[in-house]
């Protein structure tokens, strides 16, 4: 993982070859025992397959980008997985870079400048729809008026995860936050306050996937990957579409769950996708850890924040920490399933869960970590 | 806030032809009569190829619904835009503003809009919705 945060001067691409040396360095081994690279980068793009070379990485025998927006991580390292598996490579770094942040610019501004004004995309613009704001606006609204879901209740989830920020060093806001505050932050999209909504961040993450008999010997304590599923509902724009109400970590959590032989029950800890704190309650829900519609009392009931029931997003997570897509929840999955999380270090790591998700509530990937080899 | 001009393509050249003349076009499948929102070139329903362009009755309910908040200026209130997910009569999906209310007034699940069109200088005419009267 690189310095994340206001870092300017440096490509997706810079940041993607760094993490990757830094990963490969965390691991113990050389960039050239590396023989599969998969790669993705942020909405603007640039990490791709010329990354290789950028490393001066000879004779992969598996090299994509992979796209699945904020469920890519999770995605990359299933792939990953099932290229060891079958033998097709042995080790397989998978990379998420972004650089949105530029000096003395807005990140609206730089995320503007990737939408279009012609054609269908030209419409959604022309209605007001620009960036995921306003979309995801729309599906907690509609949580919000079927379920009775408040704007306080998505406010714990804000809160739970800064508390949990305070204590990572690698946070970029840290400062303790109330209901209060996050009902007085300016209001971005109906019923989205700037404190539901995550952070914009330059940076880079890249893990390492091998065999467990490889990992065993490698620096570092391995972090066995259990289970794995992805789920992409592909809601119809039509009458009866579930849009807003479940997403696919109602079908992909259970899979996953199934894979790795373990039940919900003995999750110690869930890092989840959090663009808004929204997307928190709707994962938790489809997961099942309350019932459909008791997200916000859920969130409410201080479960989610250190101390709680349940830890989730325990460096922050996307709101707090930093935005590097699914490597965010698979990086803090990681630290914590190792022991490695400092003071932040949930006691019970036995059963990690991480989740990922895309587009509008379109694409989820789910991961099950365990130091453990077997649940 | 000021509306974005948009420019056709040739995706959206019937599309925009219709709200030039005041139709809400949208797609209906020969084949299997559904209805579908106006980007599907093949049906969704069926997966016949070419769905036909047929003007919608312009009558929609709320499904959800948000307000879109700009940045206040020097010394004016941070601007405001309602934008709604609405479903047509016929059943499709679209994404558009939400014009006509009062200052403040929300809009709720199920309300009933109509179909109007905006004009802006330079630009293809967009579809907008309005509360039904
Ligand atoms: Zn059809």
């Amino acid at each position: 993982m690189t310095d994340m945060g206001k870092i300017y001067g440096r490509s997706p691409a810079g940041f993607a070859a760094d993490a990757v040396r830094r990963a490969a360095d965390d691991a113990g081994l050389a960039l050239a025992d590396l023989d599969g690279l998969l790669t993705s980068s942020g909405v603007l793009g640039g990490v791709g397959l010329d990354l290789q070379k950028d490393l001066g990485l000879k004779d992969l025998r598996l090299l994509s980008e992979v796209q699945a927006y904020g469920s890519t991580a999770g995605a990359m390292v299933q792939y990953a997985s099932m290229a060891v598996r079958s033998g097709l490579a042995e080790a397989v770094a998978c990379v998420f870079a972004d650089a949105p942040l530029k000096e003395k610019t807005s990140s609206g501004a730089a995320y503007a400048r990737a939408a279009g004004a012609s054609g269908w995309r030209g419409l959604m613009a022309a209605a007001g729809i620009m960036g995921a704001n306003p979309l995801y606006a729309l599906a907690a609204r509609r949580h919000m008026d079927t379920y009775g879901t408040t704007s306080e209740q998505l406010a714990h989830i804000a809160v739970a995860q800064r508390a949990w920020a305070a204590t990572n060093p690698r946070a970029q806001l840290r400062d303790p936050i109330t209901v209060d505050d996050h009902q007085a932050s300016r209001m971005i999209a109906e019923p989205f306050h700037l404190l539901d909504c995550c952070l914009v961040t330059n940076g880079g993450i890249a893990v390492i996937v091998t065999t467990a008999e490889r990992a065993a010997h490698l620096r570092r304590p391995p972090v066995h990957l259990l289970g794995w599923a992805q789920s992409h509902p592909g809601y119809p724009m039509h009458q009866g579409s579930d849009f807003g109400l479940v997403s696919g970590a109602a079908q992909a959590g259970p899979a996953a769950l199934k894979m790795a032989g373990v039940s919900l029950g003995d999750v110690d800890v869930a890092e989840l996708y959090d663009c808004y704190t929204f997307t928190v309650l709707l994962t938790l829900e489809d997961y099942g850890f309350c019932a459909k519609g008791e997200g916000g009392s859920f969130a409410a009931s201080g479960a989610l924040a250190p101390g709680g029931s349940l830890p989730v997003n325990t460096g922050g997570g996307q709101l707090s920490s930093y935005y590097m897509w699914g490597m965010t929840p698979l990086s803090e999955a990681v630290l914590q399933a190792r022991g490695e999380a400092g003071e932040r270090q949930v006691p019970r790591h036995d059963v990690v869960l991480v989740s990922g998700n895309g587009g509008i509530l379109d694409h989820h990937s789910t991961l099950v970590l365990s130091p453990h080899p077997h649940a | 806030m000021t509306t974005l001009v948009v420019r056709r393509d040739a995706a959206t050249e019937k599309f925009f032809d219709g709200t030039a003349r005041g139709e809400l076009l949208i797609r209906h499948c020969t084949a299997c009569g559904a209805h579908a929102a106006p980007q599907f070139e093949a049906c969704p329903a069926c997966q016949e190829p070419t769905a036909a362009w047929v003007p919608a009755a312009g009558t929609a309910t709320v499904i959800s619904w948000t307000a879109i908040h700009g940045r206040p200026g020097d010394d004016a209130p941070a601007p405001q835009r309602v934008v709604a997910l609405v479903e047509l009569a016929e059943g499709p999906w679209l994404y558009a503003a939400l014009n006509g209310l009062r200052a403040g007034e929300r809009p709720w699940p199920g309300m009933s809009v109509n179909v109007a069109f905006e004009h802006p200088e330079g630009g293809e005419a967009i579809p907008v919705f309005l509360p039904a009267a």
